[in-house]
């Protein structure tokens, strides 16, 4: 591979020792940055004879603590490849490396007046293959989906070093198991992304956006509801809590209301009738569910500017103490307010600041706790009981432990609470089918 | 242990959310962790706890490779200050080394007593006069940019009469802080600050944003801003319609928030045009350009190709440093487009208007 491509410095070990997940380290032994798959392979076939564990990365913007090398072994960082193989515009696909970020990819397909869909608040950064490991979701889940719904065709590497290939340019396949939907979300635990296929779609010609204020992020919840039921699906439907409205406002300067309980961020995109009727919907809808103001953006990019603004909610929340922990509960979205209502119970009972952000409109929830001081064990106790508690209600509501996040390290404990000892175990099956030693993040999913 | 390197204020806020990582030249070159903002905080925060030692080489070595550029810091939503911790960082790390001293001592030297800039300042003929009294704002002289490019203080009291100019001024200090002798770059700040009294007007984003860190934002104005403040330096449009890029200081981008100022300036004297890297360091980086040259050369051939593919007549520079680095790579490469100061671009217009 070359030298320079091989990191074992203790420097190197260090930095690659972290992702995004807060209270999570783990050193790897050496970080590798292969540049094909056949390099990839390479490393896979070395890595099985002498049974290290190897860790597939790309941008390491996890926050599940999924890219933690917390057994050592080799850190597989898929930068460096990073190539746009190709657009096909009369298949409607694109084919890249993993390491290509979802923005640039977004870029190159709005360039022919294509969407690549699923934009993750980390998309700037995050790599695709990070993305279809993690099937990552986003802010247009609601209308679009999430990854999974736009990958067509893979490429992996099995961690014997075997190179396989499923799917393809095709938007029908019955050809067998669908091993396409088994990778996606299989966090780096069943095979090493090399090449992936992703569906992309016509451009929308417009898009609009509006804010609605409410006094309570229940509130806001309830009305997600009426906005369902009125026949709208809309292109975004985020919200915002009190805590989280004072931290983006401060970062981003968008022109948020400081003093509303939350604020409902929703947006239609297609031809500009459609989009200027189902915005005033939507607005009325808010409106009727006792929202306090309802604004409409002036045009696409102030909308694009308050959307932004809402990607950095978790990194603005840390301005408010060292560490930010957020978890990813998810319920059916007609459960929203009652799931709302549960997490600021469990914030007020253990006496901890939470911050909630989310896809309103996927049910998909992002109660941020911010913690003053890492070092204060009592807290972090604290902390991780009510987290408990809100896996537990998240559960109970018949919602799941994450939705876009994946499970990696942190949430590893809750998998059996959700699924059950005979899931999890057919789930080990499936992991020791593709990985018999065992090798592939070990300790994770399936393991 | 804890051996209070850094404050500890600053370290905490990085998250690691790796937002920061596409807006870093080094990272985007390298596609290394280890060379991006949350991977040098990272070893910042090794070395403050003592998990890797002073002179480790990948943390030296990522201390000079980084090229202070702060790009990092508008896009980080946590709100790091990440060219305050680089400066702590080299504060602690840089005096160390031996090779380092020898390139930069007789920088530094020169520019620590006010005396030896007026000493430059006699050979090569800077602006001076001005009102004597009253309580106007003052201009900056700079230390080098006094001797290196003298015409560009004369450019800028041209433009702002009302401007005064003290003979006796020394450097901000910015060349220290940057450098690793922080607490020196602080004290020449103080010091400027209390021998120029009020708003303290300077052609250079670099010492525009260091005077700012240490005087406060209110008492700094780089020459673009005061302009646009005060209606200066617009006059009508030439007759000739040269098309005219900007190369952004990044200190005076990242760390100022001033950006829109001087595209606005230019676009009353010419045709803007937005070169694709506008914003990015063109790797003059301060002294970036003399102790890293290779990696200083290679982010300057990718500056050089845009300019010369986007078809401009003019590069506009609003930072000596970068000024000097976009002329001597375009002279080398006997390119037909002129790098200019902002001022020396706005004064020229300016003296044409008034010609009869």
């Amino acid at each position: 591979m070359g030298e320079e491509h091989v990191r074992d410095d203790p420097g190197a070990l260090r930095v690659f020792g972290q992702d995004a997940t807060p209270l999570h380290r783990g050193r790897p032994d050496v970080v590798v940055f292969p540049g094909s798959t056949a390099e990839v392979a390479g490393v896979l076939a070395v890595a099985s004879e002498l049974g290290l564990p190897v860790v597939p990365r790309g941008a390491g913007s996890n926050l599940s603590a999924g890219t933690i090398a917390d057994r050592g072994g080799i850190m597989l960082v898929l930068t460096r490849m990073d190539r746009l193989l190709e657009l096909d515009l009369e298949n409607l696909v694109a084919v890249c490396q993993p390491g290509v970020t979802n923005a640039t990819l977004a870029a190159a397909a709005a360039e022919h007046d294509l969407l690549y869909p699923p934009d993750p608040g980390s998309r700037t950064t995050s790599t695709i293959g990070g993305n279809v490991a993690e099937n990552a979701g986003g802010l247009r889940g609601l209308k679009y989906g999430v990854t999974r719904d736009y990958l067509m065709g893979c490429e992996a590497v099995l961690a014997s070093g075997e190179v396989i290939r499923a799917g393809g340019k095709l938007v029908k396949e019955v050809a067998g198991y669908d091993l396409l939907r088994l990778l996606c979300g299989s966090e780096g635990t069943l095979a090493v992304l090399t090449e992936l296929t992703l569906r992309l779609v016509p451009a929308p010609e417009t898009s609009g956006l509006g804010l609605a204020y409410f006094p309570s992020l229940a509130a806001a919840g309830r009305a997600v509801s009426r906005v369902l039921r009125g026949g709208v699906l809309p292109a975004t439907l985020e919200f915002l809590d009190a805590v989280c409205i004072e931290t983006v406002e401060d970062f981003a300067a968008v022109g948020l209301r400081r003093d509303a309980g939350a604020v409902l961020i929703f947006g239609q995109d297609g031809g500009p009738e459609g989009v200027q009727r189902d915005v005033a919907r939507i607005a009325e809808a808010c409106e009727a569910e006792g929202a306090i103001e309802v604004n409409v953006a002036r045009d696409a990019a102030e909308g694009e500017r308050i959307l932004d603004a809402r990607r950095a909610a978790l990194p603005s929340l840390s301005r408010l103490g060292r560490v930010t922990l957020l978890e990813d509960a998810t319920v059916p979205r007609s459960q929203i307010a009652a799931m709302v209502e549960r997490i600021e119970a469990a914030g007020a009972r253990h006496g901890l600041r939470i911050g909630t952000f989310g896809h309103a409109g996927d049910g998909n929830l992002h109660p941020t706790i911010v913690l003053p001081d890492p070092d204060d064990a009592e807290a972090v106790e604290r902390m991780h009981r009510a987290f408990d508690e809100i896996f537990q209600a998240a559960i109970d509501l018949g919602g799941t432990i994450t939705g876009e996040h994946g499970v990696g390290l942190a949430k590893l404990p809750f998998l059996e609470r959700r699924h059950g000892a005979g899931h999890v175990a057919l789930l080990q099956r499936i992991k020791h089918a593709f990985d018999p030693q065992g090798i592939l993040n070990p300790g994770k999913l399936g393991s | 242990m804890s051996r209070a390197i850094f404050t500890p204020e600053l370290l905490d806020r990085c998250i690691s959310c790796g937002f920061c990582l596409p807006a870093c030249p080094t990272y985007v070159r390298t596609g290394v962790e280890v060379s991006s903002p949350r991977g040098r905080i990272d070893l910042m925060r090794a070395l403050q706890e003592g998990g890797l030692p002073d002179g480790d080489a990948t943390v030296d070595e990522e201390s000079s490779f980084c090229l202070g550029c702060r790009a990092c810091e508008p896009v980080c939503p946590a709100g790091v200050q990440y060219g305050a911790l680089l400066e702590e960082w080299r504060d602690h790390s840089w005096p160390r080394k031996r090779g380092r001293r020898l390139l930069l001592g007789p920088l530094l030297w020169g520019a620590n007593r006010p005396w030896r800039l007026r000493v430059l300042g006699l050979v090569r003929r800077h602006a001076h006069g001005g009102p004597h009294s009253g309580d106007g704002p003052q201009l900056m002289l700079g230390c080098y940019e006094r001797a290196l490019f003298p015409r560009v203080s004369r450019a800028a009291r041209r433009l702002a009469p009302a401007l005064r100019v003290d003979r006796g001024q020394g450097c901000c200090g910015a060349l220290h802080a940057h450098n690793g002798e922080l607490d020196r770059g602080r004290e020449l700040a103080e010091q400027l600050g209390r021998r120029l009294d009020g708003t303290i007007v300077t052609t250079a984003g670099g010492c525009a944003a260091h005077l700012a860190s240490v005087l406060g934002r209110a008492r700094v104005r780089e020459l673009s801003e005061y302009l646009a403040e005060h209606g200066g330096g617009r006059p009508r449009a030439g007759t000739a319609r040269r098309r005219i890029a900007l190369q952004d200081s990044c200190h005076l981008r990242n760390g100022m928030g001033v950006f829109r100022e001087p595209r606005a300036l230019i676009a009353a004297v010419g045709e803007y045009v937005e070169l694709p890297s506008a914003a990015e360091c063109c790797g003059a980086a301060g002294t970036y350009s003399l102790l890293q040259p290779r990696d200083s050369a290679r982010i300057l051939d990718d500056k050089l190709d845009q300019i010369e593919a986007a078809g401009v007549d003019l590069v506009v520079a609003v930072n000596p440093g970068c000024l000097r680095q976009l002329q001597a790579g375009l002279r080398r490469r006997r390119s037909r487009v002129r790098a200019i100061h902002l001022a020396e671009l706005l004064a020229e217009s300016h003296d044409n208007q008034e010609a009869p």
